[in-house]
């Protein structure tokens, strides 16, 4: 299935959670999100737990819980 | 005089209420009613927070009538001390029944336990588990409700109605041999069926199971429901969304957060509603009859249960790759399986017994099992693409054998396949090929099929495979290696 993360198309498994896209989308923010740097929110702007299961053609975003810890 | 008068007074109400539908009969609040209702989602075995719902919702029935728990699904899958108890997902059920769960729906993680375990866990609680989209006639696993009336201390009527998510291959995310006989019909279609029951309750809810994604789709579509609890997406909502006038919540998942909502009904209408998203961690106060029976489950003996014995020390990354990959061709039905080496986190398991607990230190990030249909060219690209990201050989194998020829400064030159048969593979075949989804997602390989999960760990793969063979052995094993090349 696809899904999009910041706007970017990601190819990824049927049954891929929150954790697997962004583990795809980039490894260093695979990273940050699992030492709690990065948050992933819905299109609705809800924040969206790691292990959350994923829907094909899902938009979501990944952005700093605190901008000054990621340099 | 003044009691007869009251009990000719509660009947008139109770006969004229009735009289506007006369198949139900429903007495009135004549007050304000306010009804609390604790919403959990996708649970996932997580049990460490019960004693703090526990004390929650005690709290709460001192000072309410009315106050439900209900959970949106997923209560199973996620935690060894649930998912390999003798009776597999059992301290679920215990718990839930003890804190007074009302009413679940039933996720597509449920099916994980397999039909017949979880007919067992349903038979053992205390609520029932509900959905409407599943057709399980010829099934093993028994037919559930599709919904059901909760009814307060003062008899209003609180319909619930349940749904579970299907994936684009029409079945719930579980594997699909867990779901063999049921018929699972499209979720918001089926669930347009019961608008009537919002003529039959003084309160419509929605118990889903189908993702935030969808949940406003169905708000769209059903504008009776006054609510909907969702889960599936592990969605932490710290405000509750309004749509098409149905207030839609989520509480994220691994029982971090409880959802509080307050419903306000007067004279059989609801007049205010409000969802408050509360930490779990900010609850001070812990039942502690609860915690004593968390602690009896987390200091689980079963797993130092004896699953099979290792008749040599099964020493190395290329022998307990081997185990471990054998496990997912002979378990999960696929041609090759793969393992990376980093995902391989001890160095032997001993001579002698092998126990649960020796399963999650070998195997220990929970990653699914994901299969692929590859060619041989994509097979070759898997190999090679994991030789080039350290420049070393990392990946362990089942189901053939391959050789990596590479020169002097490392630089792969080729990659020689041979099947189990000693015969190089078939470049017009295509395989199944399963590999963790760590790998999955961050190993880039030429693949045209995006693969799916088999909703099934490594960890649990290796637990049911050493457990059919009850002897492993696994001397100087070999299967992948390098070979410096001119």
């Amino acid at each position: 299935m696809n899904v999009y993360i910041n706007q970017k198309e990601i190819q990824i498994f049927d049954g891929a959670t929150v954790r697997d896209a962004v583990l795809a989308y980039d490894k260093k923010a695979h990273e940050f999100l699992l030492k709690g740097k990065l948050a992933v929110h819905d299109r609705f702007g809800n924040l969206l737990e790691n292990d959350g299961e994923l829907t094909p053609n899902q938009l979501i975003t990944i952005e700093p819980t605190h901008s000054d810890e990621i340099n | 005089m003044k009691l007869t008068n009251l009990f000719i007074a509660a009947f008139l109400l109770q006969l004229f209420s009735a009289a506007g539908h006369p198949d139900i009969q429903r007495a009135k609040a004549t007050d304000t009613a306010r009804i609390i209702i604790l919403t959990t989602n996708d649970m996932h075995a997580r049990i460490d927070n019960f004693p703090k719902l526990a004390y929650l919702a005690d709290s709460l029935r001192h000072q309410f009538k009315d106050v439900f728990l209900v959970s949106a699904g997923d209560n199973f899958t996620g935690n060894p001390v649930v998912d390999q108890y003798p009776d597999k997902g059992y301290p679920m059920i215990d718990l839930m029944n003890r804190l007074g769960y009302n009413i679940s729906a039933i996720g597509n993680h449920e099916f994980d336990l397999g039909q017949e375990n979880l007919n067992k866990r349903i038979e053992q609680a205390t609520f029932p588990f509900i959905s409407c989209n599943i057709d399980a006639k010829g099934a093993t696993f028994k037919q559930p409700e599709p919904y059901i009336v909760l009814k307060t201390a003062d008899g209003l009527r609180i319909a619930v109605l349940s749904i579970i998510q299907l994936g684009e291959n029409g079945l719930p995310d579980s594997h699909p041999d867990k779901l063999k006989g049921i018929h699972f019909e499209e979720g918001i279609g089926k669930a347009l069926t019961y608008k009537y029951l919002k003529q039959q309750s003084d309160v419509f809810i929605a118990l889903t199971h189908l993702g935030i994604e969808k949940d406003p789709d169905l708000a769209k579509q059903m504008g009776e429901l006054d609510l909907i609890i969702g889960g599936h997406s592990h969605t932490v909502m710290e405000r509750p969304m309004m749509v098409n006038g149905v207030m839609i919540t989520q509480a994220g998942s691994g029982l971090k957060f409880v959802g509080k909502i307050i419903l306000l009904v007067a004279d059989g209408k609801l007049v205010g509603r409000s969802f408050e998203l509360i930490n779990l961690n900010s609850i001070k106060g812990k039942d502690k009859i609860i915690q004593g029976l968390i602690d009896t489950y987390n200091s689980n003996p079963a797993l130092n249960e004896v699953i099979a014995t290792a008749a040599q020390t099964i020493e190395g990354e290329d022998a307990l790759g081997s185990l471990m990959t054998d496990a997912i061709t002979d378990r999960l039905a696929v041609d090759f399986a793969f393992q990376n080496n980093g995902g391989i986190r001890i160095s032997e398991l001993t001579a002698g017994n092998i126990l649960l607990k020796d399963i999650y230190k070998l195997d220990p990030f929970g990653n699914m099992v994901v299969k692929f249909n590859m060619n041989a060219s994509e097979i070759k690209s898997l190999i090679g693409s994991a030789y080039n990201r350290e420049k070393t050989l990392d990946l362990q194998v089942s189901g053939m054998s391959y050789t990596l020829y590479v020169d002097s400064a490392k630089v792969l030159r080729d990659v020689v396949i041979t099947d189990s048969f000693g015969q190089a593979l078939d470049p017009a075949k295509e395989y199944t090929v399963g590999i963790n989804s760590y790998m999955a997602s961050s190993y880039r390989f030429d693949h045209r099929d995006a693969g799916v999960s088999l909703y099934t760990t490594t960890a649990q793969a290796l637990i049911d495979f050493l457990k059919a063979k009850k002897t492993v052995n696994y001397p100087a094993v070999k299967r992948a290696i390098i070979e410096v090349v001119k």
